[in-house]
């Protein structure tokens, strides 16, 4: 209860750290904070290219939205999975980041990793308000009804993120290997997540391989335990189908960022003392 | 109300001296355990107790452990062994313009800064003028910091912090910058402070300003604290130490 007070009184520095990564960001850019836009987009050229065009893949037309245009399909998964990878690459940066702070004065350290994963939510929240106007424009206007869950769900993935960046905040002080083996990490977890590529692919494989090596697992259900699968899947259903998810992606999303967030908590609470000297 | 503004109660910090310091996980498996290190007591049951209203000098050659002490004091670091206890606010003054963004303006660090330090928005706002008044860098303060001189940075960076207005204030060595000017008007402002029952815990290395400033101090040596009481005694008893094997 003390440490909750301790952090409440803290929500000012929150906002102050956060302000200044986000004004700090795009100072003396021409497009300032269309930069944010840039990087989605390009990959969302790219990855259209590749896969719809090169490679055929062709999701489902959303049900019951009746869209059927890959690029704002790839968006719908693309947006969640580039906030979260930059927001935990940010985040498990941020106590090495501002060492000098740390070893300077005294605050409550969690403020930098939050801090770093707010001023990424910021640029994502711009970023999916223009995918919302793009779904308008498209026609599927439907998407007004699911925006308080968007938001919702938003706010979850955003928990699950911090939990993973304070856990590696952590461990990157005593190991810089963390950062970049994350790095690899990072792009081999997003292609095993269906993102650029839709979940009926592995599913037909799944089906028709049946278990793995003798076993009852299937390809299937290795894929399911990806969290990250099942948050892809709740903003395509709210956003791209326009329906309510799976009950049971909700709660793993739900039990996923709550497990997370208060493992990475305990970790951090038991070793930000020794950080000043440590790093 | 207590007379006593800080109580050092038998405090001890160990730092790990690292002889080969893994920092990658290669070299942590390859040994098969973290580090090979060294333990080294950089403060040795220090006690002492500081009086409110009080200014306070650390004293000692370097690596005597005055720094350590500070942020120990600061909550920084923690003792291994001991308890520091603070009566009143504590704010640190190891460096200015922590958290400073180059970027951003004057007054724009002002508020990141002031709330780094603990200060609230609304404090900030009602301080404003004079933190920009005591800094004295003029038209400047809407330019981006990186534009600063080093004496404008120091100054603008001092000046939020005086204005934190704690009980209790911890510098180190930091009125060693800025110029003659800038140095008598922190003069100043530490007699002010003290006028008002404030105390200060200040770390220098020229006797002069300790002379000058402290009504009391404490001599460290080595993680050892050699003497502690009224000033003069104590500095007198420091330079005889250190001119000892000379004259």
């Amino acid at each position: 209860m003390n440490y909750l007070r301790e952090v409440f009184a803290s929500r000012e520095l929150l906002a102050n750290l956060t302000l200044r990564d986000i004004r700090g960001q795009y100072k003396r850019t021409i497009l300032g904070q269309l930069w944010s836009l840039v990087n989605p987009l390009a990959a969302m050229l790219v990855y259209t290219i590749v896969f719809r065009f090169l490679l055929r893949a062709a999701p489902p037309p959303g049900d019951p939205s009746g869209l059927d245009i890959f690029p704002v399909w790839l968006l719908c998964g693309l947006l969640p999975w580039s906030f979260f990878s930059s927001a935990v690459m940010g985040g498990m940066g941020s106590i090495v980041g501002n060492a000098g702070l740390v070893q300077k004065v005294y605050f409550n350290r969690i403020v930098l990793p939050v801090s770093t994963i707010g001023a990424v939510a910021f640029n994502w929240l711009f970023e999916m308000a223009v995918l919302v106007v793009v779904l308008l424009l498209v026609g599927g206007w439907h998407v007004v009804f699911f925006l308080p869950a968007v938001v919702v769900l938003m706010f979850f993935l955003a928990m699950f993120a911090a939990g993973l960046a304070m856990m590696l905040s952590i461990a990157n002080v005593h190991f810089r290997d963390t950062q970049y083996f994350l790095g690899i990490l990072f792009q081999i977890w997003m292609y095993l997540t269906p993102i650029v590529y839709p979940i009926s692919i592995v599913q037909s494989l799944s089906d028709r391989h049946g278990g793995i090596l003798g076993t009852h697992i299937t390809l299937m259900q290795i894929f399911e335990t990806n969290p990250m699968f099942q948050y892809v899947s709740a903003f395509r259903a709210l956003m791209y189908d326009q329906r309510i998810p799976d009950w049971q992606d909700i709660v793993a999303c739900i039990l996923w960022a709550v497990a997370a967030f208060a493992i990475g908590l305990a970790v951090f609470r038991k070793n930000e003392k020794g950080l000043a000297e440590a790093l | 109300m207590s007379d006593i503004a800080v109580s050092v109660d038998h405090v001890s910090k160990r730092f790990r001296l690292y002889h080969e310091r893994n920092q990658s996980l290669k070299s942590a498996i390859m040994r098969g355990r973290k580090s090979v290190y060294e333990e080294f007591w950089a403060l040795n049951d220090v006690s002492f107790e500081v009086p409110r209203g009080s200014t306070f000098g650390l004293i000692g050659s370097n690596g005597s452990g005055k720094s350590t002490l500070l942020k120990c004091l600061t909550k920084i670091y923690f003792p291994e062994k001991g308890e520091i206890a603070a009566y009143g606010k504590l704010a640190g003054l190891l460096e200015v313009g922590s958290g400073f963004h180059p970027e951003l303006s004057g007054v724009e660090n002002i508020f990141l800064n002031g709330s780094i330090l603990g200060m609230s928005r609304k404090e900030i706002e009602r301080k404003r003028d004079a933190i920009i008044d005591f800094a004295d860098v003029g038209d400047y303060i809407d330019q981006p910091v990186k534009n600063y001189s080093s004496g404008m940075y120091v100054r603008l960076g001092f000046a939020i912090a005086i204005n934190v207005d704690p009980d209790i204030l911890v510098v180190d060595e930091v009125l060693a910058v800025g110029d003659q000017q800038f140095q008598d008007k922190c003069r100043q402002k530490f007699a002010e402070m003290k006028r008002d029952g404030k105390t200060v815990i200040l770390v220098s290395h020229s006797m002069d300003l300790v002379e000058q400033m402290c009504d009391e101090a404490a001599w460290l040596q080595k993680g050892d604290l050699k003497q502690v009481g009224p000033a003069d005694p104590t500095i007198a008893a420091y330079l005889d130490y250190v001119n000892g094997p000379q004259g």
